[in-house]
This record gives C-alpha cells, structure tokens and sequence, in this order.
C-alpha cells in the first residue's frame, strides 16, 4: 500500500529525515512513534504531498505520490493534529465544503457523509455548528471528513494531543473499527500504550531516522530477544548471578542493586529449579518474574541504543 | 456549471456573520455623506454663480463612484490578505491543499469570493447611485460602465491581496504589503516618467540677458507605465464619461517633440487608452493569481536523488 524508498529530508544543513524505507502493507495500523523532532511529522507531511522530499520516492498503491499529486490526493485521506475550524459552518455543511472539493456530487456526499457521521457517532450533531463541538467531536469529525472520498490511506499525525481520556478511547474505537473495515491506516503518537492496543505493525524514529519497523511481535523479539527473567532479591546477589552464569541456557543480561535480569531458553520447569537452587543456596529471592515487552520499554531500549551511538559518533567527532 | 467549493463555502459563513451587514451599512452611510456634501456644495456655489444647478449635479456621479472604488480599493486587500494566511492561522490550510482541489483553483475560489462581496456592496449602493441619475443628463449605461469598473477593480485588488498573503505567514503582514504593493501601483508607475521629465530639462544660458531658454524632452515610452496606474485609469473613465476628454490626448501633447509613430500616441490617437489599460490590469492580475498559486503549492519540483546518499546540505 505505502512504500517509501530511500528518503531525505534536508533543513539546510540539518537533516530531518535520514534514508528511510519503508513499506506498510494493505489493512495495516501502522504506528509511528518517535521524540519530538525525529522526523514523523516530516515524513508525513512527504507522503501527504504537503512538502518535497530532499530525494526519495514514495508510492502509495502502485502510484508515484510525488509526480503524480492530483491522483494520489484522492488515495489519501490526511487528519492534521491540530483541528482547525470554521466559523459559522455546520457539521453537515462541513462535510459537504470538503466532499464538493473532491468533486463529488451532492447525492452522493450527503450519502456518504451520514454514513460517515454514523460510524463517528455524530449523527445527532449534523445541525451543530462545527466550532461548538467539543476537542474529542471536532477530531472524529476530522477523521470522517478525512473518509468522504474513500481513501486507501488514512494519515493520522498526533490525532489524539490535547484530547480527554474519553475521547482518546472513543478515537481508538474508531481507528480499530476502520481497521476491521480493511483500511491502511497510518497514525503517529507519542502515547505508547495506545498504539501498542491498536497497532499491529510500527516504526520507531530517531533522530530522523527508522532505528526499527515492522510487525510489533517481530520487532519486541528482535529487540529483546527471545525470553527475559527479571528475579528480584534482597541479599545474596553475587550467588544469584554465580548460580546464572552457570546454567547452560541463562545468559545474565544486567545486574541491578536488587534485580538480575536474565535472558534464557529454559523450560518453566528449569525456571523453578535455578530459583530453587539459588534460594536454597541463601539467596533471598523476593520474587520473579517473565520481561513481557511492552511499547514503551521497547521505545526507550530503542531511542537509548541510538541515543549512546550518537553519543559516541559525538565524542569521537569532537575527538577528531 | 460547477460552482468553486471554497466561494460556496465562504460566501455562507461570511454572509452568516453581522460583519457584513455592519458592512454594507457602513458603506451605505460613506455614500449617502458623499452625496449630501456634493448637494451641499453644489447648493451654495450656485448661490454665487449663474451656472445651472442642474449640470452641476451630473458631478455627483463621479464623487459616488471614485468613493466607491476607493472604498474597495481599501476594503478588497485587506479581506483577501487574509484568505490564505488566514487559513494558515486557523491551521485549515493543510487540509486544503490534501484534497482534490488544485492550488489555482484554490486562488481563484478566493478571488471570486472576495469579487462576489464586493458586487455585494456596488449593488447595495444602486438606490444612492441611481440619485445621480434622476435629474437627467446621465446615461444609464455610465452605470453599466462603472459596474464593469468596479469589477476589475475589485479583481485587481483582490489578486493583489491573495499574492500578499500567499508571500505572508500572518494575515496583518500580508494587509501591509498588499497596501505597500498598492502603493507601488499608484507611486511606481508614475515616477519613472518624472524622474524622467525632471532629468531631462535642459536649462541653457542664451546670449548676455538674463535670459534663461528651457527645453522639456518627456519620455514617451515611460508614459507606458501609466496604463497600470489605478488614478490614471479611473481619471481617464470619468475624463471620457463626463468630458469627453482623454488623459492620453493630454499626454501626447506633452511628448509633442516625438515622432508620430510611438506606442503612447497609437493608444491615445485611437482612443485605445482604457482598453490596453484594462487588458493590462486583467493580465497583471492573473499574472499575480499564478505567482500565487505557484507560492502555495508544496511540490513544486520533482525530488532528485542525491548524489552522496546521506550527505547533509
């Protein structure tokens, strides 16, 4: 549905967006997350045809969104973070200004957007002015103001900034039932635990550029590996790591002040035998318990790693 | 006919608002002060002269019509100024440009809307315009001809305001530079004729008495200039209307010393004055529309491959 080849963005001399591939499959929610300026909204704003690329291609289904604008306009539908509105314009007049600019007919956006309102859950506001809705109503009517012109593509950027726990639910529902509708939806934000409900695949941006993407079970494995045992304790630590380091399939992968973290290939069986054995061996094992891989853990292990690159890229830049 | 979206849209949610009829009562009491002063004047000048009360009268048409035109001249930058800035201010403009509509149709949707507001207001002035014509002596299609006036005033004022705010990312910056383009318009094309005209006196000492002989040379071509001179053309629209005379026959007197062949004396010999004038200003219009439409569209250039992949700058 959307592949992005080799794309630069340039600022001068700053680089915003750094040779990022990608391709998102059709029916995908596909998640973009990333620190304030490591380049989503830029590379959005690529895709939507709202800003040249330095170089690069970008095709959304078989079309080359960069030559070709006037048709990939209709393949895109775009929901900004901020919502602007217009005074004085209805909710049924909103949705009819912006179907009209796609060219289409009055039957047909009347049709289409009561639909729309249906599916947003605004059908009872059709007569409100626009600018009376609340933040959460103004942002699904965004998104079905997106949806007029049946888009294979939906962009979200931030869709749920500034919005109420209410309306961050009512939006997720929304998304996931666009998703069942077999829409390729793209959608960047900051808040990890939503995505991580929504989302089946995702990009993590760093400093402009792509540190990890693809199915979230596929890149939590890649990133954390296989298996992780956390054991938390109060005494008898270095026995515990002793212990670890001699069990053929446990690999010590940190060592805190009360926690040894530890990846592994055992059995639930052998997981109960090496804490029996270190309990046994005096060490006051408080608890244990499997690393499940969330979003945000997988967040910060990622933007840490290329945090620490750059860092060293820094000191050995600074070195020269 | 398919109707723009964006005049269908703006043109309701700014006829929804009291603004506009603040508006057109506002012009509407400019315009009835207008004419209550020439009837004044026109009353105590004929107290001191013999002259007819009723020739006189035919003078308050071209008082109506230059305030109204003046009026829009004002009005017509400042509304538009902030059409696309302010879609930018309201954070719409993106959305905009992510639909089916194209950049210049985008432009004119505006154009249009600004055009339609203004012959909302010329048309809500028809009952004090058509005082000028009760007393007789004025045609009614002076009226026609000052519709048309005011349309390509409203058009050209209007184009010159979407530019501005095209070039401006705040609405006030671009209702300034659409003044400082006016300006320009009304002050650029006259003084290269009268630095010309100034540079060019000859004043040379002939003979013992004190006797100084100056010879003008004016340029002719710099006379060109004048065709997109708003005060120059809507002078030469009352000059013929009213006089019968025209400002280019005027011109070509001045540049008596060329020879008959120059463009200023083809136009003005052949009455073709606001004509080429008005082509002029159509054509400067669109050429503002199109600069317009070029400033706001985000691709505007195929991406290139760069050469090193990577390398900043």
């Amino acid at each position: 549905m959307l592949q992005i080849d080799h794309l630069y963005k340039n600022y001068g001399k700053f680089q915003a967006v750094r040779d990022l591939t990608l391709h998102i499959p059709q029916g995908d929610l596909f998640g973009f997350v990333g620190p304030n300026g490591a380049g989503k909204t830029t590379t959005i704003r690529i895709v939507c045809g709202l800003m040249l690329p330095t170089a690069g291609r970008v095709i959304i289904n078989g079309v080359d969104a960069l030559s070709r604008q006037r048709e990939i306009k209709k393949q895109i539908g775009y929901v900004p973070d901020f919502f602007g509105v217009y005074d004085n314009l209805k909710v049924r007049e909103y949705m009819d200004f912006y179907g009209s600019m796609y060219r289409m007919n009055s039957k047909e956006i009347a049709r289409i957007s009561d639909d729309l309102l249906e599916l947003v859950n605004l059908s009872d506001k059709k007569e409100f002015f626009v600018d009376t809705l609340s933040r959460g109503m103004k942002q699904r009517l965004c998104v079905a103001r997106a949806l007029i012109h049946n888009p294979a593509l939906l962009v979200l950027d931030e869709p749920n900034s500034g919005l109420d726990p209410r309306a961050r639910v009512e939006m997720k529902e929304l998304l996931l039932n666009l998703k069942g509708m077999g829409k390729t939806i793209v959608i960047s934000s900051h808040i990890l635990s939503e995505l991580s409900e929504m989302c089946n695949s995702i990009g993590i941006m760093d400093h402009g550029n792509l540190v990890a993407a693809g199915r979230i079970e596929d890149v939590m494995e890649g990133v954390f590996g296989s298996n992780q045992l956390i054991i938390t304790l109060d005494e008898g630590r270095e026995t515990a790591v002793r212990i670890a380091n001699e069990h053929p399939k446990v690999k010590v992968e940190s060592v805190g002040e009360y926690e040894i973290r530890l990846s592994h290939t055992m059995t639930k069986q052998e997981i109960a035998r090496l804490v029996g054995e270190m309990i046994a061996r005096d060490v006051l094992v408080t608890g244990f318990h499997k690393q499940e891989g969330n979003l945000e853990t997988l967040f910060m292990r990622v933007t840490e790693s290329e945090a620490q690159e750059g860092g060293t890229e820094n000191a050995a830049e600074s070195n020269c | 006919m398919r109707l723009n979206p964006i005049v269908k849209k703006d043109v309701k949610v700014q006829s929804r608002s009291m603004k506009i009829c603040w508006g057109v009562f506002a012009y509407e009491l400019i315009l009835a002060f207008v004419f209550f002063l020439a009837i004044v004047v026109i009353k105590q000048q004929s107290r001191y002269s013999a002259n007819n009360i009723y020739s006189a009268m035919v003078w308050i048409y071209p008082a109506l019509a230059m305030t109204q035109l003046v009026i829009l001249g004002i009005v017509v930058p400042v509304r538009t100024a902030s059409a696309i800035s302010g879609e930018k201010e309201r954070q719409t403009f993106d959305i905009m440009m992510t639909t089916g509509m194209t950049p210049f149709s985008i432009i004119m949707g505006k154009v249009m809307t600004a055009i339609i507001q203004s012959m909302l207001f010329v048309v809500a002035s028809l009952p004090v315009m058509a005082l000028c014509f009760i007393i007789g002596g004025m045609s009614w299609s002076y009226l026609l001809w000052f519709l048309a006036i005011a349309l390509l005033i409203s058009f050209f004022s209007a184009s010159i305001g979407i530019l501005c705010s095209s070039l401006c990312k705040r609405s006030i910056s671009a209702v300034i530079m659409s003044y400082g383009f006016y300006l320009l318009f009304f002050l650029g094309t006259v003084l290269p004729y009268l630095i010309y005209s100034i540079t060019s006196v000859n004043m040379s000492y002939s003979g013992p008495a004190t006797v100084f002989s100056v010879s003008y040379s004016y340029g002719e071509n710099w006379c060109l200039f004048l065709l997109l001179n708003p005060a120059v053309y809507l002078t030469e629209f009352f000059a013929q209307i009213l006089v019968g005379d025209s400002i280019a026959n005027n011109l070509v007197n001045l540049t008596g010393t060329f020879p008959t062949g120059g463009p200023i004396r083809y136009i003005a010999v052949n009455n073709r004055w606001l004509i080429v004038s008005t082509v002029m200003f159509a054509a400067v219009s669109f050429l503002f529309l199109w600069l317009a439409a070029k400033r706001i569209n985000p691709i505007k250039r195929k991406a290139r491959k760069p050469k090193t992949p990577g390398a900043a700058g």
